[in-house]
């Protein structure tokens, strides 16, 4: 019997071996090397660390990072609530065709998105020259290489990571609860914040901290949308490697990066309570 | 019924199953014979899927054998025992039809092509399917699905047919019918069958034999007449079917104290110590009911116990009257009649209640769980 | 109500039409303007154009270097495609059908590349691949492309198998197959939308990945998206919106596949 249960534990470790050894050698190793290099390059201590936090131009790109992930997560959410409520409402036709155009523009390939907004937003770009056919500026706003543009461009990016897990919990919520409400004497507007918005919490709560984790590590966009004077951690991580072969630094701006997104990615699971492997057909 | 002469076809010895603190079967002996008809009856999560499902080999056993002619399994993979199973969700193969389902154990044992296409025209005409035969399973109703799964594990001709449940999806008149023909096919193919299933309508209608489980153990095992008859203890009673105990005091051989009057027993095993507590059981449609004048002209026969009760509330339910009785120590009975036989009888009205000493059981141990009707 | 339709009040509801109207449009803009822009004859991207045209179109398929781009990614897109499922499906196995312990944390682990951001997996495999002498070659870029793709992959075929019912492989089994030769007969092909929605989701991975390539790139070994990041920080010229649109078409192409499959396994 033993040898069995053995057989069997033996069985389940050979199927993860694959995927165990390519992650543990190629992602891992490299991952924890770079970690380590942080407090070893040039010279063993926090040096880097120090380094980072006392130089004012590096403050101002941690800022920066922590500032735009903050407005994001904050437009996002915002504009993100009525299409989640609207897909909610017409779980057919209308509602299918919203969460498509969510869905084709979240695997649309970001570049294409990128540029896009790149051109749109550029001095002589189409929203300058209709706002200033409209009348409402006369001089072309700069819209681009700068937080505006960054902020735009991310904010776009991140709408459907915030729709999905709300449209979720919204179409968890029981109609009949509101209705409830309701008939209990409530106005629609108390219904709104009293009943409606607690019960959409865990929904915007999982969204919005998706949402700030992937904008404290999003390169691409701000990379081309933002300007030189105002970079995030990223695109600084990516300068101190290939401009200044600065390892030191780059890795202890990585190990900041990456332990704040670990934490927040721990308060994420610990938001949502289902086990992601258990099976739900069982015999 | 059974005998008991021949070595059985499977063994259960001992038969353990723990899942760490958990003991799903516990030790259980059991001895089936070729061609019967046996059933696994239980409520859930007393075992009996556990069972089968250590014969089928999806589980191995904690500890204890499991012998087929004699020969262990344990150590034969499900694959090699040549036991046919049905499942409870049908479990056909999505992406095959009809045909293909049914030819799987035949191309798996790689029988020729004119062979295997013959025996799975037989087996689609037995479960009256031929016109189905190039349907995708996705295609089919409830009850063609499971006789397709019926037909999949029959065509290799397993010497045993192990079936979990396999009409519990589908609804009461297409699982009668469904249980006829089993009934029928098992009578043509004299296949042994292990059928698990949690309701007792169903295992009185099939089986030959029905095996009770409870907290893994088998606690009752015989046919269903005995069983409903003479349960050999309060749980069985209880869970087939329905059943009133009375709380009597044995006070002789053959006699118990009930309230303020001695009531005869029928024929005990053996003899019970004077003073102790035991429960009476009687079946409600082994009782009847007399207003008291009507009792008084008929003298009670030799073999008859009578006590007094209050009428608490008759029902009529068609074929059947049934009526609350409440003797004088305030123990409720439950008596039931043919509605055609029913004697007329008022809520509040005296009655006496009426039995024959041959209808009722004796148990000396029981807990209150066994007597609450839980199913 | 706010859940029904009808309950609504028609000044919320026309009010909610608006906005979610507008919010759709942000969405879907910047997809259509590309498009549309690919075909546009101003050199300066002006909107709308004065004429249309396919000259960009000629320009993107005559130049070498946007063809040679293009088919790198292809070849690293479909080879980490092919190795992303093939790691995935085993774990995936394991991590539904395993009783040991720690099957969640494995799981998280597995997915933890899909969590890192992206610009550290860079630059660490960077900073690996340097040390080897591998950087700008093929295999540089599929094993840094599969450490990004095999999450999704997996996901997706641990979806498909939650959702198949192991009795059905058990039928298998006690019909005579070995537990083996069942999973290859009856769970592999019942599953198969899983694993090919799974396999298509790493491949538009692959082919969308910018920030490691970008790492990995040398001038003679590009990806589409390498090429398009190199030359977008030089100009913004039209033959970028001819890329960005046959990359475009090509993830609208394989989502679609992957939404059908995946519904094909429900």
């Amino acid at each position: 019997m033993s040898a069995r249960i053995y057989s069997q534990k033996w069985k389940d470790t050979s199927l993860l071996l694959p995927i165990l050894l390519f992650l543990g050698i190629f992602f891992l190793i490299p991952l924890i090397s770079l970690l380590v290099q942080s407090v070893t390059e040039p010279t063993l201590g926090l040096v880097n660390f120090t380094e980072l936090l006392a130089t004012s131009t590096y403050v101002q790109v941690l800022a920066n990072t922590f500032l735009v992930a903050t407005l994001v997560t904050l437009f996002a959410v915002l504009l993100g609530f009525p299409l989640a409520w609207c897909i909610t409402l017409f779980p057919s036709g209308w509602g299918r065709f919203l969460l498509n155009v969510v869905l084709l523009s979240m695997w649309t390939s970001l570049l294409a998105r990128t540029y896009s907004w790149l051109v749109l937003l550029q001095s002589s770009g189409v929203l300058n020259k209709m706002l200033m056919a409209i009348g409402i500026i006369d001089q072309p706003l700069e819209l681009v290489h700068n937080l505006t543009g960054v902020i735009i461009g991310m904010t776009y990016i991140m709408i459907p990571f915030v729709v999905l897990p709300l449209q979720a919990s919204m179409s968890a919520i029981d109609p009949m609860v509101l209705q409830a409400a309701s008939v209990c004497g409530a106005s629609a507007r108390t219904v709104f914040f009293r009943v409606f918005l607690p019960l959409c919490k865990p929904g915007i709560f999982s969204g919005a901290l998706m949402v700030f984790v992937m904008s404290l590590g999003y390169y691409v966009t701000p990379a081309l949308l933002g300007g030189v004077s105002n970079m995030m951690l990223p695109e600084f991580i990516v300068q101190q490697v290939q401009n200044f072969l600065n390892w030191g630094i780059a890795s202890a701006a990585a190990s900041i990066l990456i332990a704040v997104t670990l934490v927040m990615f721990y308060i994420y699971l610990k938001v949502q309570t289902e086990s992601p492997t258990s099976s739900h057909t069982g015999g | 019924m059974t005998t008991q002469s021949s070595t059985p076809l499977v063994t259960l010895k001992l038969l353990n199953k723990e899942y760490g603190q958990f003991t799903a079967v516990n030790h259980i002996n059991l001895e089936i014979e070729k061609g019967e008809f046996l059933t696994f009856l239980g409520s859930s999560g007393s075992g009996k899927s556990t069972t089968l499902s250590m014969i089928a080999g999806f589980e191995t056993p904690t500890s204890g054998e499991i012998l087929l002619h004699n020969n262990s399994l344990i150590h034969v993979p499900s694959h090699k025992r040549g036991i046919g199973m049905v499942f409870q969700h049908y479990s056909l193969f999505p992406h095959m039809n009809v045909r293909d389902n049914i030819g799987f154990p035949l191309d798996i044992r790689k029988v020729p092509k004119p062979e295997r296409d013959k025996k799975v025209d037989e087996i689609l005409k037995l479960v009256q399917l031929s016109d189905f035969a190039d349907r995708r399973p996705n295609m089919l109703s409830g009850g063609q699905k499971q006789r397709v799964a019926i037909a999949r594990a029959l065509v290799y001709e397993p010497e045993i047919l192990l079936m979990d449940e396999p009409l519990g999806a589908l609804d009461k008149k297409l699982r009668e019918d469904l249980q006829d023909e089993l009934r029928q096919i098992h009578r043509r193919l004299g296949i042994t069958i292990i059928y698990v299933t949690h309701d007792q309508d169903e295992a009185m209608r099939l089986s030959e034999r029905i095996a009770i489980f409870k907290d893994g153990e088998i606690v009752g095992l015989g046919s269903g007449t005995e069983l409903y008859n003479t349960p050999p203890n309060a749980f069985v009673a209880s869970f087939l079917g329905n059943s009133n105990f009375l709380k009597v005091r044995i006070k002789s051989e053959s006699q118990a104290q009930f309230e303020q009057q001695l009531l005869t027993l029928g024929t005990q095993s053996h003899r019970i110590p004077d003073q102790t507590d035991v429960l009476l059981m009687i079946r409600p449609e082994n009782i009847y009911v007399l207003p008291k004048e009507q009792a008084a002209q008929e003298p009670l026969a030799a073999d008859m116990n009578e006590i007094l009760a209050t009428v608490e509330e008759t029902v009529f339910l068609g074929e059947s009257y049934t009526c609350t009785l409440v003797t004088q120590s305030g123990q409720r009975l439950m008596g039931k009649a043919v509605a055609r036989e029913h004697t007329d009888v008022t809520a509040g009205s005296e009655v006496c209640v009426r039995w024959s000493t041959q209808h009722s059981c004796v148990y000396e141990q029981w807990s209150e769980q066994d007597i609450m009707k839980a199913s | 109500m706010l859940l029904t339709q009808q309950s609504l009040g028609w000044r919320i509801k026309s009010a909610l039409y608006l906005i979610t109207g507008s919010i759709a449009a942000f969405l879907a803009m910047p997809i259509f303007f590309i498009v549309a822009l690919s075909f546009g004859s101003s050199q300066w991207l002006v909107f709308p154009p004065p004429h249309w045209t396919t000259k960009w179109y000629e320009r993107f398929f005559d130049n070498p270097q946007w063809i040679d781009a293009a088919l790198t990614s292809l070849q690293v897109a479909t080879v980490t495609s092919i190795v992303a499922t093939l790691i995935a499906l085993p774990a995936s196995f394991a991590l539904v059908r395993g009783k040991f312990r720690g099957r969640d944390y494995l799981y998280s682990l597995f997915t933890l590349p899909m969590i890192v951001p992206v610009v550290i997996i860079a630059v660490a495999t960077y900073s690996m691949f340097l040390s080897l002498g591998l950087t700008g070659t093929l295999v540089a870029f599929i094993i840094s492309h599969v450490i990004v793709a095999v999450p999704f992959a997996m996901i997706s075929i641990i979806n498909s198998l939650k959702l198949f019912d192991k009795s059905i492989e058990n039928a298998a089994v006690i019909c005579g197959a070995s537990r083996l030769q069942a999973i290859f007969k009856v769970t592999f092909p019942s599953i198969k939308p899983g694993i090919f929605a799974g396999a298509l989701f790493a491949f538009l991975v692959s082919w969308d990945e910018v920030v490691i390539s970008v790492m990995m790139a040398s001038p003679e070994l590009q990806t589409l998206p390498v090429k398009m990041w190199s030359t977008l920080r030089q100009d913004l010229t039209p033959v970028i919106a001819v890329a960005s649109t046959l990359l475009i078409f090509l993830s609208l192409f394989i989502m679609l596949a992957a939404n059908i499959l995946r519904k094909r396994s429900q």
